[in-house]
């Protein structure tokens, strides 16, 4: 089997075809079904620069990394000669002279595109500004794969800030790889970015609305999103729509019998904690398959026989 | 037309730019990169008045053939521009402008947040998707051309 992944950047979902998210899924598959820790990143070290608060998508590299064999170092804004004036270039320069691959977290649209032109090492964007969040989508859509057994078909709607939220819009480049249609429910002043879906508007199927509950009965998948107050110019403008959605049990009820609830986590108020017994609640499943998909993702970027390891 | 009742005169050699829209023939200097360091006669006439447009601007470059891949940019540009490269004051060339893959430097990202309105060392870099629109390499927004300033 061919690994398209080895040595390559990941700055943006849009760079993965339909064939490299199945090669993704089918290697996770197999890490979780082996129930077993792989040697393949042995003597290789993950550089973690964070330039933004993470707890999932961090610990789930880190944890991913150990998985396979290999060590990380991290370095956050915080910490780091950056702190002094030091550019993100120079950060990046350095950081891949002390490590065989780098996950970039900074709020800043492109950095990971700019930082990969910088790095001698393979950089992989673990969330840059608004623009994007490509490991969150790979973990999102494995999920939605695992749960629904599939994914052409499904009728997804993605909930909440659309306007600020990452993970929307490479979930949304992730899905235009399938035969999907979406429904993008948010108040009108976090509706999506159209000049950031410009390329996928016409291959993907989009109804907008402003009301979730008209759609409830017909969504296999609801993929809620925090409102991102820390993105907010105006904090006013944030009260007005905080709390604009809330999945609680009266909306869960409405729900078809074997849909599901998504979350790219951390939530706030909208999703309340009584409603993570529900069975229709998958979101913590989804950040577990967050450490298997990553672990995918590193072995193969790092090992180029990876692939073919696994499979035997 | 007598040498007299030209605003600017003929060259023997170089390149013309002609029916810039007014206003943007500075633009196109910088977008072209000429400065006349090169120590070349650069000729320009702003606001000209024109029979196809109200005003137009002129830019004369003697002994310089500019390059198809230079005058591409000004496809974005200026689209309306006509570009003629003139060898002993005659016009041997009159090149169609074609849209470029790609403009370095030119324009600012219209997007506050992108990398390259940062402090980083960075050019930006417009990957052309249509006439109007571009894409920042960076950030990846699509872009209205005539939105956005040139740096």
């Amino acid at each position: 089997m061919v690994n398209r992944f080895f040595e390559r950047n990941l700055t943006s979902v849009r760079d993965l075809t339909r064939a490299d998210f199945e090669l993704l899924f089918n290697v996770t598959d197999k890490i979780i079904s082996h129930h077993a820790t792989y040697d393949v990143c042995r003597g290789k070290t993950l550089g973690c620069i964070f330039f933004e608060p993470s707890t999932r998508t961090r610990l789930s590299f880190e944890s991913a990394m150990l998985h396979l064999g290999g060590n990380t170092i991290e370095i956050s804004s915080i910490l780091s000669s950056t702190q002094k004036g030091e550019s993100l270039g120079d950060t990046i320069k350095i950081i891949s002279l002390y490590s065989d691959i780098l996950v970039l977290r900074h709020p800043l649209d492109g950095s990971s595109k700019f930082a990969a032109e910088m790095s001698t090492k393979p950089i992989i964007n673990g969330g840059s500004g608004t623009e994007e969040h490509p490991t969150q989508t790979i973990q999102d859509l494995y999920t939605m794969k695992k749960e629904m057994k599939k994914i052409d078909g499904l009728k997804i709607a993605i909930v909440g800030d659309l306007k600020y939220g990452r993970t929307v819009y490479s979930l949304l480049y992730g899905l235009s790889n399938y035969d999907v249609t979406i429904y993008l429910i948010s108040p009108e002043s976090l509706k999506i970015r159209t000049d950031s879906i410009y390329e996928i508007k016409k291959k993907l199927q989009i109804l907008e609305s402003t009301r979730l509950d008209d759609h409830l009965d017909d969504l296999d998948v609801i993929y809620v999103t925090r409102i991102q107050k820390e993105r907010f110019q105006d904090k006013e403008e944030y009260f007005k729509v905080k709390g604009s959605y809330t999945i609680d049990k009266n909306v869960v009820k409405k729900m078809k019998r074997k849909s599901i609830i998504l979350h790219p986590l951390p939530r706030l108020d909208e999703i309340p904690h009584n409603v993570d017994r529900s069975i229709h609640a998958k979101y913590f499943k989804q950040a577990e398959y967050g450490k298997y998909t990553r672990a995918a993702l590193l072995g193969l970027i790092i090992n180029n026989g990876f692939v073919n390891d696994i499979s035997s | 037309m007598k040498e007299a009742n030209l605003l600017v005169r003929r060259i023997k050699n170089g390149t013309v730019i002609d029916h810039i829209d007014g206003g943007k023939g500075l633009h196109v200097l910088h977008a072209l990169d000429i400065d006349g360091k090169d120590g070349n006669v650069i000729m320009i006439a702003l606001n000209v008045l024109s029979q196809k447009f109200e005003k137009k601007d002129i830019i004369k470059v003697e002994n310089k053939f500019l390059k198809e891949d230079d005058t591409n940019k000004l496809a974005v540009i200026v689209p309306k521009a006509t570009v003629n490269i003139i060898k002993n004051f005659n016009v041997v060339e009159k090149r169609c402008l074609s849209l470029p893959d790609q403009i370095i430097r030119i324009f600012s990202c219209g997007n506050p947040n992108c990398i390259t309105n940062s402090n980083e060392n960075i050019e930006t870099v417009m990957n052309v998707v249509d006439k109007k629109m571009l894409q920042c390499k960076y950030c990846k927004r699509i872009l209205d051309v005539n939105k956005l300033t040139c740096i």
